[in-house]
């Protein structure tokens, strides 16, 4: 097996300099205060208060530069009858290239016929505007305090232009993901995951939470998983340091296997074993413009396995953000790490990334030395070490043709827990993948491959009983084409379409000795089709082809989606929704060959088999929400609730004898105790919940967020013990904020509690190991807190932090897992 | 900054703690257990997977007790004889290994299986057949079965149990098929009234697949452990000792009949919680209240050899030391239940428990067979053995009974 060759130590020693000399930036998230500020302007500015307005508008943009806000006071000064300063910013607003450019031009042009010497070139900066002159002295002392007030605004947002990308580009976080942008929606939230092209939340079909990039740095975490705590709905169980299992709305298990993970696109799925392996997730925190998390069903869009949720995680575009970013953590428990984050390039632009983790694990399952039980692994206490670069290129040949490639390698070792009777394991291996995305116009063409090598096994296995350890090849390959096109019939449609052919190859000695592979077709279609102002309608319909869906032979899987969106007002929407969606069968559930040794048996073995004639997982979702806000107060809140019907789980039998005459098995040399097989669960359960969730930035600087869900799984006939349901918290609730003061001081805290649960898991019987039961483990209610404090200088291009993670008292989110305790380490971050 | 870095340090010099031990729910990694490690030697042209049971010291199996293996292991043969020439003598010689054994004193035996048809999870497939070599961790001298104790140090860690070694030698070759037996009528029941019952069992041959027994056999001997050439009488009931002996036990009501009345986990050891019945002074006749422990009820049971006896003795009226292989034997069922949870010192029951019971042969060479088994229709088709009706047979006693 092979290991990461850097003795601990000498990692320590070589990271604590690092991690002294590199801080960390601390970004607050900017858009809901600029949001606050230019409602507030649009509202003073309707109000015929065009000074105070445009001060808010300016206030805004320094904030967060967008270009509708510098047409907006452009619009403003129009309208108090200053046309010189209309004139400077229609053509500041023209400088970002925006689609509606030729009617902005007219109006310039109208405007400098009006002026009074239109020979005159306007100066492109304020400060150099001429007074209009048909003001009294009042309003020019008024003007004059403005026009420094304007000065100072304009300094600040052109500071902040030098380290972020030309404002049409904010918008555009990845040339991968990068989708017509609504000028019209200044600071309005924008997600694509919802309708794989960008949009407000406000109008997405679905349930929908979105995390800052800014968000996620303010909290100080490494690992995404502890992030998406704050989502609503979202269920984030911690096995270990990085092996965490994230579910959406209930059914989740070790090995979580019913949400998709996409990175600007990709999936981070691991087909072979149905999980998102967020260690070997490629990039760092630092690199994530925004998540994106769907909570429902995904299929009609993604496919298989968005069943329960998307979390679409989306980069900063190349060659946005600081030109160099260098962020360093060293903490207890010989958690060490850092990342360097280059970006850049004109035509050609960039982004590199490298990166670096270790940290030992929260707990160990077994002493050192034991006379019964011998580790596995070298290092028994590690938890993760995880060494990755990454690249992404963007290249745009003119406003409509433009290719995106990236590709990243990550050198992991990693615990996960298995399912079953298998417990705590490790992965020693590489993944890596290459992705290349061209736009042409109304078309998109993508292509990735994922890669995956890995030798894996138990940390500890019995002495003298045989082992379980394996390896693992990977290899995934998908194309994908897309066409999107607007049109006029009867009310304005978005229409998308697209197929996909993708190639799954796998070598693993747990599902047998020969190489396996797949061949999945798809294709997708979807209108939206705004009926009339207020009302959308969104319809869409994804066909899927798996080799085996139908009885072990090829079929099919459909995934509609139907979901209704009204706008009353501007700021509110509701919305309908009815879904379906699937997870398919993973090439462990299909396939799987293995003879795990009964523990303290070593004659006997209890046969898993996969099961080629699985149906797929299913999902039935209605869904009701409201989303709100108030801008003016920065408030914005959303709640849901949803009735979902999940169906045909795929869940490991019963312990079945086998016949006698195969009792014993060659190939491990032991009896079979018997065999348990993948199969389709056939009972159906109704899940129902509501999830609320809210945030408030009260003043300048401070942001609460608030969250709540509330669910309950029932049986659709009564069982004796529910799994699922039992294992599902009723009750989780996350609440949180960030102040960012004036002094450059930053702190934030999160918390989050979880009801209690008991856990279904199948063991030996402790009286007779060749009897295995399904026991009923009981699980504690929990409580997750994190803390940031942050210190920012030299023009806040180095930041100080202390992270203190897992404050509450110490608890296990699995009855298997590990005991999760506080992690406590210093961040250092500098953005030359 | 220096702040940082006074604190950063303090960070590294706490981060060496290693990650605490926290087994969690899961049970294994909740008990500390020790092992057995050694090896088999076998010196025999049989070949076959090596099966090798570990049972507690205190419950030896047949034909010393009636005790049950805790564990098993298996040498694959492919391991054992890979290289080996046919008819290769040996010593041919593998590791093998108990894990997660608790602290205790064990008893090793086994088998190499060159029937090659043994399954352990069935009764009528879990013993050895004709051909296949014994073995067990003996004394080398003496050759007697030796202890293997898993003991622990002072802190109460179990001491691994190492470098024992298991020997086979044709000497321990099995020579007859198991005791596998049927009513002589074939009849599925016979009922134990308030008097004694006498049945004729036969041998009974099996060839099927799956149960291959084709030549089974009764071997009967008087026992002289002793060599005074009068036949020992252990238990003082006047009775001689005998060979094969019987257990009429009860099954468990409302059960599968493969399961006995008070071991639901069928790993030999009497259930923690169970039926318990009073019991009687056999002087006084005096009713003993229940102990609250659950009994182990059998009933009074035995061959009766008399019409074998020329045949178990010689001219001298001295035991043959060589048992006498016959083909039916006649068993006399008293209406007399014993509590026989502590071998040493069985009770009497009050009455006889009404219910059904099971009838066990067990044959001097240690191998067993009972009635009901996996054979009866029912309950071995799903597992590919053979439904065969006399093989249900059980002993009933009706409630009535007083």
């Amino acid at each position: 097996m092979r290991r990461l060759a850097t003795p601990r130590a000498w990692v320590r020693a070589a990271v604590l300099p690092v991690a002294l000399l590199l801080p960390l930036v601390a970004r607050a998230d900017p858009r809901v205060e600029a949001k606050r500020h230019f409602k507030n302007g649009m509202a003073l500015i309707a109000d015929g208060k065009y000074d105070d307005g445009i001060s808010e508008l300016l206030e805004a943009y320094s904030i967060k530069p967008h270009p509708n806000v510098l047409f907006n006071v452009a619009k403003a000064y129009e309208a108090a009858g200053r046309p010189q300063q209309a004139i400077d910013y229609y053509r500041r607003y023209l400088d970002a290239n925006p689609p509606d450019s030729g009617p902005v031009k007219e109006k310039v042009e109208k405007l400098e016929a009006q002026l009074p010497k239109p020979e005159v070139k306007p100066e492109p900066k304020p400060e150099a505007t001429p007074v209009a002159p048909q003001v009294d002295e009042a309003t020019m002392a008024r003007l004059a305090a403005l026009a420094d007030r304007l000065e100072r605004a304009v300094e600040r947002a052109e500071a902040r232009e030098e380290v972020l990308p030309a404002p049409a580009e904010v918008e555009k976080p990845a040339a991968a993901t990068t989708e017509p942008t609504n000028f019209e929606v200044p600071y309005e939230e924008t997600v694509v995951a919802a309708s794989r092209r960008s949009q407000s939340t406000l109008e997405a079909p679905n349930s929908i939470t979105v995390i800052s990039g800014e968000e996620i740095r303010a909290t100080g975490l490494f690992s995404l998983p502890e992030i998406l705590r704050r989502v609503p709905g979202a269920e984030v169980m911690a096995m270990g340091l990085t092996n965490h299992n994230v579910s959406i709305r209930g059914f989740n298990q070790r090995i979580s296997n019913k949400v998709l993970v996409l990175i600007d696109g990709r999936p981070e799925y691991q087909d072979f074993l149905g999980l998102t392996l967020w260690p070997a997730i490629p990039i760092a925190l630092e690199e994530i413009e925004r998540v994106e998390v769907i909570r429902g069903p995904g299929s009609a869009l993604y496919g298989s396995n968005a069943m329960l949720g998307v979390v679409n995680i989306i980069t900063r575009a190349p060659g946005a953000g600081p030109r160099a970013e260098v962020n360093g953590l060293v903490g207890n428990a010989n958690l060490a790490g850092g990342n360097f984050i280059g970006s850049g390039g004109d035509k050609l632009k960039y982004r590199a990334s490298v990166g670096y983790l270790q940290g030992d694990k929260y707990s160990r399952d077994y002493a050192s030395g034991r006379p019964d039980v011998a580790p596995v692994i070298t290092d028994e206490n590690l938890g993760v070490r995880s060494a990755r670069a990454s690249l992404t290129a963007f290249y745009a040949f003119n406003k409509d043709f433009s290719l995106a490639a990236s590709g990243g390698v990550n050198r992991l070792y990693t615990e996960l827990y298995a399912i079953g009777l298998l417990r705590n394991f490790w992965l020693d291996g590489v993944t890596g993948y290459a992705k290349v995305d061209f736009t042409g116009g109304p078309v998109k063409l993508k292509f990735f491959w994922n890669h995956a090598t890995f030798d894996a096994g138990p940390q500890y296995e019995p002495i003298g009983q045989r082992s379980l350890v394996t390896s693992l090849d990977t290899n995934v390959f998908d194309l994908e084409a897309l066409f999107q096109q607007e049109f006029q019939l009867a009310g304005t449609h978005l229409f998308a379409a697209g197929v996909s052919g993708r190639i799954k190859r796998v070598h693993w000695g747990y599902i047998g000795p020969a190489l396996i592979q797949e061949v999945h077709f798809a294709a997708f279609v979807q209108d939206e089709w705004r009926i009339v102002k207020p009302l959308s309608l969104v319809a869409s319909y994804r066909l899927d082809r798996h080799p085996l869906l139908n009885n072990g032979q090829p079929g099919y899987a459909h995934s509609p989606r139907v979901s209704l969106v009204y706008r009353p007002f501007e700021g509110h929407a509701f919305r309908g929704a009815f879904a379906t969606a699937f997870r398919q069968p993973t090439f462990l559930e299909s396939y799987m060959d293995i003879r795990t040794p009964v523990p303290g048996v070593n004659g006997a073995s209890v046969l898993t088999e996969g099961n080629r004639s699985l149906r797929p997982e299913r999902l039935i979702s209605f869904e009701v929400g409201y989303r709100g806000e108030a801008a003016r107060y920065g408030l914005s809140w959303d709640v849901a609730g949803y009735w979902n019907i999940v169906s045909d789980l795929i869940v490991l039998s019963a312990v079945n004898p086998v016949p006698a005459a195969e009792a014993f098995d060659p190939q491990s040399g032991s009896f079979l105790l018997g065999r348990s097989l993948f199969s389709n669960d056939g009972q159906t359960y109704t899940a129902r919940g509501v999830e609320v969730g809210g945030t408030w930035n009260a003043v300048s600087g401070l942001d609460f967020r608030l969250s709540g869900a509330l669910q309950q799984i029932v049986p659709n006939t009564s069982m004796a013990v529910c799994g699922p349901c039992t294992q599902a918290p009723t009750f989780k609730m996350n609440a949180g904020f960030v102040y960012r003061t004036p002094v450059k001081l930053d702190l934030s805290s999160d918390v989050s509690f979880v009801t209690g649960t008991t856990w279904v898991e199948r063991e030996p019987s402790a009286q007779d190991p060749t009897q295995i039961v399904n026991l009923q483990n009981p699980l504690g209610a929990y409580t997750v807190l994190n803390a940031r404090i942050a210190y920012r200088f030299l023009s806040d291009k180095v930041t100080v932090a202390v992270v203190a993670s897992q404050l509450a008292p110490n608890h296990q989110e699995h009855p298997f897992g590990n005991l999760v305790s506080r992690r406590i380490y210093a961040q250092l971050s500098v953005t030359p | 900054m220096t702040r940082a870095l006074l604190f950063s340090s303090l960070l590294v010099l706490t981060a060496c703690e290693p990650p605490p031990v926290f087994p969690g729910a899961d049970k294994r990694a909740n008990t500390v257990t020790g092992r057995i490690e050694g090896e088999v030697v076998v010196a025999s042209a049989a070949r076959g997977n090596v099966v090798l049971f570990l049972y507690d010291a205190a419950r030896p199996p047949p034909p010393e007790g009636t005790g049950r293996p805790i564990t098993f292991t298996v040498v694959p043969q492919d391991v054992l004889f890979a290289h080996a020439a046919p008819g290769d003598l040996g010593p041919h010689v593998a590791p093998y290994a108990f894990s997660l054994v608790p602290p205790g004193r064990y008893l090793i035996k086994g088998f190499v299986d060159a029937s090659q048809d043994f399954v352990p999870w069935y009764g009528v497939t879990a013993d050895t057949n004709t051909g296949d070599v014994g073995g067990a961790y003996v004394d080398p001298v003496t050759r007697a079965a030796k202890v293997v104790e898993v003991g622990v140090d002072a802190n109460q860690v179990p001491i691994p149990a190492l470098g024992v070694t298991v020997s086979f030698s044709d000497a321990a070759r099995v020579p007859v098929d198991r005791p596998v037996f049927q009513e002589t009528t074939g009849a599925t029941s016979a009922t134990l009234r308030s008097t004694a019952i006498r049945l004729l069992v036969d041998a009974f041959p099996i060839d099927a697949e799956g149960v291959y027994q084709p030549a089974p056999i009764f071997l009967a001997r008087l026992v002289d452990a002793n060599g005074d050439g009068v036949p020992d009488d252990s238990n003082g009931d006047g009775v001689p000792d005998f060979w094969p002996r019987v257990v009429v036990r009860k099954l468990a009501e409302g059960q599968s009949v493969l399961l006995d009345e008070n071991d639901l986990d069928k790993n030999g050891v009497l259930d923690s919680e169970g039926v318990d019945y009073e019991h009687v002074n056999p002087m006084s006749g005096a009713t003993i209240p229940a102990d609250g422990k659950p009994d182990l009820c059998v009933l009074a049971a035995g061959f009766d050899f008399t019409a074998l006896l020329p045949q178990l003795v010689d001219s001298m009226g001295r035991p043959n030391p060589a048992p006498t292989p016959v083909t039916r034997l006649e068993l006399v069922v008293q209406p007399r239940a014993i509590d026989a949870s502590d071998p040493l010192r069985p009770q009497v029951i009050k009455g006889v428990p009404a219910g059904k019971y099971a009838v066990t042969i067990i044959q001097q060479t240690g191998q067993t067979w009972r009635l009901p088994n996996e054979l009866t229709p029912g309950l071995g088709d799903a597992v590919g053995l053979p439904a065969i009706v006399s093989q249900s047979f059980v002993v009933e006693v009706p409630a009535v009974l007083p």
